[in-house]
């Protein structure tokens, strides 16, 4: 690398080496002429003997070895002919830098969400631990990979396989620092936690294991370093003062150290707490009992022992899962189950897979979107190559008769081939910090399309080291890719043919061209039929909706018992303000939901059907309670039988059968052909369910966990279910803004510091929900649209190129009395038969890809004939089109111009 | 008529520069000179080789090299020895001692 520089301070070596060799010839010849050599004679002797010309030349190897002195040569000469050029410049880091530009946007986030492992001690081997095959059994509660607590307390033991073993749950609380209380995502984690992953305090200290010994043991909250700096201001007294969650203080102990996030990229956790103060964090799971139940709430993280592998660790459990397994149906609070049932739970296994990013719910959100994208920008970056490959082509055909002189004074090809290549490296290089420098634009702009509390606090628009080595990495590749074809063809032709050809045209490579311009079509083809398909899904989700009227509908949500209400008491505010708020002047009418629909969130489990026999459902269906007149404010039509009334309500802890409402789905699955009203169904699929609610009323479907959502879905009455916290939907005379304010008091009246969570209007929601649909859709959209534009561009100079070099036997045959319109279509014919060529290169590899994008899809298969054939017409259309003109030109050429042109 | 004089042998005129060098600090035209007075004339530098060879010796970090009022009162460059270069040294004539160590034991086997 020392070498490297010394290019830059050569001049000075110079200086330097001819001062020395001058002191040397000096010294010598006066030593000979003192020895009675005549001086002429003494300065023709020294000069032999020294061989001037030769020592500076190894010395100027020795200061830059040869190949990097000759290569630096060639990006000088590079630099200038390319200055000299300056359209040509222009279009090709036009090219390079939207082509590099796009995919390092891209990356980033990929890198950010899906590759960045966590910033902790050996990432590489924490393992992330999962049950399978268990779901019918256990109780699984909100996001995925969860265990019951149990088995992280048993799986420590297991030293001889892990270093260290985790385990840490999502929570939401209210949390109370001195101001008003603030609803925050923290992370309730087990007191190896820190120690596993080998991250310390910032400040006073992290949670210890004497924290988790026992229930209720560590009333303790460890601040996130992101939080103490921006609602604490940093204040270094915090260490020891109390903070409010729910209703309960806890002591600060610490801050963690600056840049950790918890092990979930994605979620930026206030604070962490121990799981021995599971109680506070109100985990809604219904279970007394979370250190010792059954219920999965949390995942597990292992560390690897550095001397045993996933495989071997995941072997090595079994034997202890095993008797785990049949030991546990034992304890107090198993669920009776069927002996089949019991058979498929005793067969269940654990899973360990590496886990170096840790546990992610926005990287399993995005990461297939973003894989996606990364595929569709790494195209789009080829086809940027290929473009400027083929402009190279031209260019060198301009520069045929300057390249075959000198091959003619004995350069060799391989040199001036290194010469291409150099331009293009030069070329790709600067293309590459311009896509650098405008990359952190397109970042944000990315990100502004995200769900905002999602990604907005996650991700960074900022230029990481590993960023910048992968664009450099990415220019690099893309300088040889797009070089590689022109040096290779650099002197192809033959020197005499070269020398011989007309000034103007050059020599050939026409058929290199071709090629170019054929894989360029069936890119660009590729990228508009992946632009149609997101496109007709976004619109056909639109188009869709909900399944309800959204327009004037507006939404709040409180969590009373995460403020330390009692049930009883969380029950007795919703039905207040469930009252409160029909009664409301802005109301046209109102209705209240256990749970929101539209945010992804959701309650499922098997249900089990009586008619005249007994069956269980073979998947999983949606639960939602909800008030009487929920349908009516949400518009969803009902179809048969009844809405819910105040006959189904029943007070809380009062047993006995309720009814319930299903969805035209469920009916369609699970009932069809018989009437479904009076059905008798219950929730769960275990044996000793009993089918106890009649079915009053068929809905319309509705989306529940999002626009694409099309579930079975089962609705009980609101009053007769857990109904400790809940989702209210207004339906508001005039614009739903301005409802907000007094929703905003009626909530403050009845409790001033309760806050409320999510108040939004529904069109907003959907909105939301559509974002990764809206990303794709946009992204795909406009690489599509820019891959038309290349690919175009490509064809229009080629064909320019064709009909320059065949102008004059075009103006043969129409002398000798062809057409024009057969003039036109012998140019037309070679661009038909490139994008032909293109199309049928492109089909096979759609038909391949289609599997991967399949699951991002709605309303629309990834071979969807119409849709590839719409996106094949435009590209063959804007295709010919861009062919015609020079088509044009050619078939109006007057035979004597044609024929002058020599 | 002086005796002929042999060619430097491939590769030890490197350890003969820092051999010299570590005597003292020397110039181009000095380190020539030292080398012919050192080996009794009996070696033959060529001059043409020797400052490739210093530029190198430079690079690789063994020498340092500086501006200095020459014995003539001229400025010339003279080199002198780093660390590193003391070090290499001392590898260098280690290697070379076992080098002609092993060729003597072989000249001695024949002869016996």
């Amino acid at each position: 690398m020392s070498r490297f520089f010394n290019w830059f301070r050569r001049g000075s070596l110079e200086r330097g080496l001819d001062r020395e060799l001058q002191y040397h010839l000096d010294r010598r010849v006066a030593d000979l002429t003192a020895a009675g050599i005549p001086e002429a004679e003494a300065r023709r002797r020294v000069a032999m003997e020294l061989g001037l010309v030769q020592v500076r030349e190894e010395v100027r190897d020795v200061w830059l070895t040869r190949w990097l002195r000759d290569f630096l040569y060639d990006l000088r000469y590079s630099a200038r002919s390319l200055r000299h050029n300056p359209g040509f410049t222009a279009t090709v880091l036009l090219s390079l830098l939207l082509g590099i530009g796009a995919i390092t946007a891209i990356y980033s986030l990929v890198d950010q969400v899906i590759l960045h492992a966590l910033p902790v001690r050996e990432p590489e081997r924490l393992v992330l631990v999962d049950w399978k095959g268990s779901e019918g059994v256990t109780y699984v509660t909100g996001s995925s990979n969860l265990m019951p607590y149990p088995i992280c307390r048993e799986l420590q033991q297991q030293t001889r396989l892990f270093d260290g073993v985790l385990c840490r749950a999502e929570i939401q609380v209210n949390l109370r620092a001195g101001g008003d209380p603030l609803p925050v995502a923290a992370e309730i984690v087990s007191g190896s936690y820190f120690s596993v992953l080998g991250v310390g305090p910032a400040l006073g200290r992290i949670i210890e294991p004497e924290d988790d010994a026992a229930p209720g043991a560590g009333p303790v909250v460890v601040l996130s370093y992101d939080f103490w700096q921006a609602q604490l201001g940093g204040a270094a007294d915090i260490i020891g003062s109390k903070v409010l969650i729910g209703n309960h203080p806890m002591t600060v102990v610490g801050v963690a150290a600056a840049g950790f996030r918890g092990v979930d990229v994605g979620a930026v956790p206030a604070f962490w707490m121990p799981t021995s103060m599971y109680a506070v964090a109100n985990l809604d799971t219904g279970d007394e009992d979370l250190l010792n139940g059954h219920t999965r709430w949390l995942q597990i993280l292992a560390r690897l022992r550095s001397d045993v592998t996933v495989a071997q660790a995941q072997a090595g459990l079994q034997p202890w899962f095993k008797a785990w397994l049949q030991d546990s149906t034992l304890r107090p609070g198993f669920p009776r189950i069927s002996a089949d049932h019991r058979r498929e739970y005793l067969a269940t296994t654990l899973e360990l897979t590496s886990a170096p990013q840790g546990h992610s719910v926005l990287r399993e959100r995005l990461s297939q979107p973003l894989w996606l994208l990364f595929a569709a920008t790494g195209v789009l970056l080829g086809l940027a190559c290929l473009n400027v490959a083929g402009l190279f082509l031209a260019r060198g055909s301009a520069r045929g008769r300057e390249i075959g002189t000198r091959l003619a004074l004995g350069a060799s090809r391989g040199r001036i081939g290194r010469q291409l290549l150099a331009d293009s490296l030069l070329l790709a290089v600067a293309g590459g910090v311009l896509g650098a420098a405008v990359a952190p634009l397109a970042i944000r702009g990315l990100i502004a399309f995200l769900p905002h509390e999602l990604a907005a606090n996650a991700l960074r628009a900022t230029l990481s080291v590993r960023l910048l080595a992968f664009a450099f990495f990415v220019s690099i590749a893309a300088g040889l890719l797009s070089g590689l074809a022109p040096s290779l063809r650099a002197g192809g032709d033959g020197l005499v043919s070269s020398l011989r050809e007309r000034g103007g045209t050059g020599f050939g490579g026409v058929r290199l061209r071709k090629a170019i311009v054929t894989l360029q079509v069936a890119f660009s083809l590729i990228l508009l039929i992946g632009a149609a398909l997101f496109l007709r899904t976004l619109t056909g989700l639109v188009a869709k909706g909900p399944g309800f009227e959204t327009s004037g509908l507006l939404s709040f949500t409180i969590a009373p018992t995460q403020n330390g209400y009692s049930d009883g008491d969380a029950s007795r505010l919703v039905r207040r303000l469930d009252e409160q708020v029909r009664a409301l002047p802005a109301a046209r009418s109102a209705a209240t939901a256990r749970f929101a629909v539209l945010t992804d969130g959701h309650i499922s489990n098997y249900v089990t059907i009586q008619t005249d026999r007994r069956t269980v459902s073979d998947g999983f269906v949606n639960f939602n309670a909800v008030s009487p007149g929920f349908f009516s404010t949400l518009g969803v039509r009902l179809l048969a039988g009844r809405d819910f009334d105040q006959r189904d309500s029943r007070p809380p802890g009062e047993a006995g059968p309720h009814s319930a409402i299903v969805n035209q789905a469920f009916v369609k699955r699970y009932l069809s052909g018989r009437n479904p009203l009076g059905v008798l169904i219950a929730k769960g699929g275990s044996s000793n369910v009993k089918p106890n609610s009649p079915i009053v009323g068929v809905v319309a479907d509705m989306s529940y966990r999002g626009v694409r959502d099309q579930s079975e879905q089962v609705f009980f009455p609101l009053f007769n279910f857990d109904d400790t916290g809940a989702t209210f939907y207004i339906k508001v005379r005039g614009a739903p803004e301005q409802a907000i304010p007094s929703i905003r008091s009626l909530v403050r009246q009845n409790d001033p510091r309760l806050p409320i969570l999510w108040i939004r209007t529904l069109d907003d929601q959907v909105n939301r929900s559509l974002s990764t649909e809206r990303l794709l859709a946009a992204l795909s959209g406009s690489f599509g649209a820019l891959a038309l534009l290349l690919s175009l561009i490509g064809i229009y100079g080629v064909m320019s190129f064709v009909v320059t070099r065949r102008t004059r036997e075009i103006g043969i045959r129409v002398a000798l009395g062809a057409t024009r319109a057969s003039a036109l279509r012998l140019v037309l014919r070679d661009a038909v038969t490139m994008i032909s060529g293109g199309v049928a290169l492109a089909l096979p590899c759609v038909a391949a890809l289609g599997k991967l994008v399949q699951s991002q899809l709605f309303g629309v298969t990834a071979t969807d004939p119409a849709t590839i054939a719409a996106a094949a017409m435009v590209l063959a259309a804007g295709a010919l089109a861009a062919a015609f003109v020079p088509a044009w030109r050619a078939s109006n050429v007057s035979p004597t111009d044609a024929l002058r042109l020599d | 008529m002086p005796p002929p004089r042999f060619p430097i042998p491939q590769g030890t005129l490197d350890m003969l520069i820092l051999q010299i060098l570590s005597l003292e600090p020397a110039h181009g035209y000095g380190i020539a000179q030292r080398l012919e007075q050192i080996s009794h004339s009996v070696v033959q530098v060529n001059q043409g080789s020797l400052y490739p060879a210093l530029h190198r010796l430079e690079q690789k970090g063994w020498l340092r090299a500086g501006w200095k009022q020459s014995e003539t009162g001229r400025e010339a460059k003279f080199y002198s020895l780093t660390p590193a270069g003391r070090r290499q040294l001392t590898v260098e004539k280690d290697s070379w001692a076992r080098l002609s160590g092993a060729v003597n034991l072989i000249f001695e086997e024949g002869s016996r």
